[in-house]
């Protein structure tokens, strides 16, 4: 469970405010929670090696507090022109293209409502995704295992 | 008729910036600018903030090197406190600044410039890519994640998870460190450091290759900045400034950092948003000169640790005298470093006082001025801070490693400019060394600007009348 965006962002937040509610709240064993201001290369080895994988992110093309949970893919064109930081299918794509294999990865997301800079607190539509965000996560925590990825 | 080229956005580097090409009637490069195009303003809106808000504000300023600026900051509040910190605090401060330079050079050099080292600089852009090296030398590519993990696992061990740690205090550190960290972080030691050295071995064979790049990439002459222990070793977290010459002749030497205001003048130009600092002395825009990687290892007599020391030797033979000049020895020294941060984070850990449980001084403030430098991945990153009666901030100077390189960044593309760039048959090849120029520096443009948002990068050509021609721009 990857929670990522920035803490002074407003609304950007609600990804790793999301994975420390989960970790607070307990998974069970053998789910990994992390928290991270932006996605980076070193990832990549993580993600290898674990079956699923959730990212946890603020979507602006969505309503705000509207939770969606897509399935995700390699994308090796998703490439962020900031150099130091990664879009999570573009993290895949290294994944297939260094290790030739991928974990099963979902992105479960909720529309912000401010991004406003030097802001430290989500709005309340965003806090109120949280707990819908953290019901989807807790459903593909439960879900049968599925099939590793099978880039050939 | 003269046209200007733009490189727009410049990219594989850290934040959003543009170069400008002024060419000449007969197509000869007139001038050449790299401008930061946006602007932040952290210095301004920290004021009013209490001091011990300063580490974890100017944390955020990168998302990056938060640690490089939460040390530098942090020993800006322990020279407000007028404390000196317990060594065992200060050991620790230290490995958490060595595994960031590790995890930051690694990106540096596997991920951002190793497309162009391996690939080619004339080669397709569609595969000079970070996916062209992972499927032309994949081994590689693992070894630069690698690196990154283990860099990036010492920062959370000590810091713990959380994205800006808190770790860092002023004073020293808020915890100590247990047997059972101290013996994970160095459970990871040996594999790091046999992946640098496999690296900067191979590394070594590909050199040769770029004589002409080297000869062109920045190699005219400018002053070299860095902190050095009392010895004149390598340091990235104390000691004093040197300042040393083209000619390896020591210009200042053993400066506090408290007397940074003596040497560094900062100017401002119209064309960018970053600050351009110059050596007092020398005047502007005469006092050029470099921080980083480079002007480390050409300010420092040894590195002090053996693998290093050895590379370090190696380095010295790149040029038959003085100090290396090409800015593109900065990939070299880069590997050097993380050679280096490796042995010596291995030599804290092992320290017999690591786990001592003094590892913080406490203290109110006890004077209205405080500064802290430290070297950050990328060269010497300075906080200087005003505080009034009750704490609060009312007045700041931020100068950022990439801000020391500002001129010499401007002087080497155009450089290779000079070199490469024909106006009147333009190649991506050409465009590309000129962005790669930039890439040796390793700029993040984030802090630099304190610049906020994405960073591409174009290239922009104008003629005589300053109309422009033709562009090429990216992101």
């Amino acid at each position: 469970m990857i929670g990522y965006g920035s803490p002074i962002r407003g609304d950007d937040a609600i990804g790793p405010l999301a994975a420390d509610r989960l970790e607070r709240a307990g998974v069970p064993e053998g789910v990994e929670v992390v928290s991270r201001h932006i996605l980076t290369a070193e990832l990549v080895a993580d993600l290898v090696a674990h079956d699923r994988v959730v990212f946890l992110d603020a979507a602006v093309d969505a309503a705000p507090g509207e939770v969606r949970c897509r399935r995700i893919a390699p994308d090796a064109t998703a490439i962020s022109t900031m150099a130091h930081f990664l879009d999570p299918r573009e993290l895949l794509a290294w994944c297939e293209t260094l290790y030739g294999r991928f974990p099963e990865t979902f992105l479960v997301s909720a529309g912000g409502a401010s991004f406003g800079y030097a802001n430290y607190s989500l709005t309340p539509v965003a806090e109120a995704a949280i707990e819908p965000m953290l019901d989807r996560v807790r459903r593909l925590i439960d879900r049968p295992a599925g099939p590793r990825s099978d880039p050939s | 008729m003269s046209r200007t080229v733009t490189i727009e956005p410049v990219t594989r580097i850290e934040g959003h910036a543009r170069i400008t090409l002024q060419l000449g009637e007969s197509g000869e490069v007139e001038d050449a600018k790299f401008h930061l195009t946006q602007f932040r303003g952290f210095e301004k809106f920290c004021e009013g903030r209490p001091y011990r808000e300063m580490p974890a504000l100017t944390a955020r300023t990168c998302g990056i090197c938060p640690v490089s600026h939460l040390l530098a900051s942090n020993k800006a509040c322990d020279h407000l406190l007028s404390v000196s910190i317990p060594p065992t605090g200060e050991k620790l401060r230290r490995i958490m600044n060595l595994a960031q330079l590790t995890q930051s050079h690694a990106l540096s050099f596997f991920h951002l410039s190793s497309p162009d080292l391996l690939l080619g600089w004339d080669a397709d852009p569609s595969v000079r890519n970070i996916f062209g090296v992972m499927r032309q030398e994949p081994a590689l590519a693992k070894d630069g994640i690698r690196l990154r993990q283990i860099g990036q696992t010492i920062i959370e061990t000590l810091g713990g998870k959380k994205i800006h740690p808190t770790w860092v205090v002023p004073g020293g550190v808020s915890e100590a460190l247990t047997r059972e960290k101290r013996d994970a972080m160095l459970g990871l030691i040996p594999e790091g450091l046999e992946i640098a050295k496999r690296t900067y071995a191979f590394f070594k064979t590909l050199v040769p290759r770029f004589t002409d790049e080297a000869n062109h990439f920045g190699s005219q002459p400018t002053l070299f900045l860095s902190l050095v222990t009392p010895r004149g070793n390598l340091e990235h977290y104390d000691g004093f400034l040197r300042i040393k010459d083209a000619q390896g002749r020591i210009v200042e030497d053993m400066v506090p950092p408290i007397e940074y205001e003596r040497l560094v003048g900062e100017a401002v130009e119209d064309f960018s948003y970053m600050k351009f600092p110059y050596y007092k002395p020398h005047g502007y825009p005469g006092g050029i000169y470099r921080v980083g990687p480079l002007a480390r290892l050409n300010n420092a007599e040894a590195c002090g640790t053996p693998y290093a020391d050895v590379a370090l030797a190696e380095f010295r033979m790149l040029q038959e005298t003085g100090p290396i000049t090409s800015s593109f020895h900065y990939h070299y020294a880069r590997l050097v470093e993380i050679i280096y941060a490796l042995e010596m984070m291995d030599r804290l850990l092992r320290d017999p006082g690591i786990l001592d449980a003094r590892v913080r001084a406490r203290a109110r403030s006890n004077r209205y001025e405080g500064i802290g430098v430290a070297e950050a991945p990328r060269g010497t990153l300075m906080h200087h801070y005003r505080i009034d009666d009750e704490g609060l901030i009312n007045w700041v100077n931020l100068i950022i490693a990439t801000g020391h390189n500002n001129l010499a960044m401007n002087q080497s593309i155009r450089q290779v400019a000079d070199a490469y760039v024909d106006g009147n048959h333009l190649q991506e090849g050409m465009l590309n060394r000129v962005e790669a120029v930039i890439r040796c520096f390793d700029p993040c443009l984030s802090c630099a600007s304190h610049a906020f948002g994405q960073m591409p990068l174009s290239i922009e050509l104008r003629d005589a009348a300053g109309r422009i021609v033709d562009t090429l721009r990216r992101g």
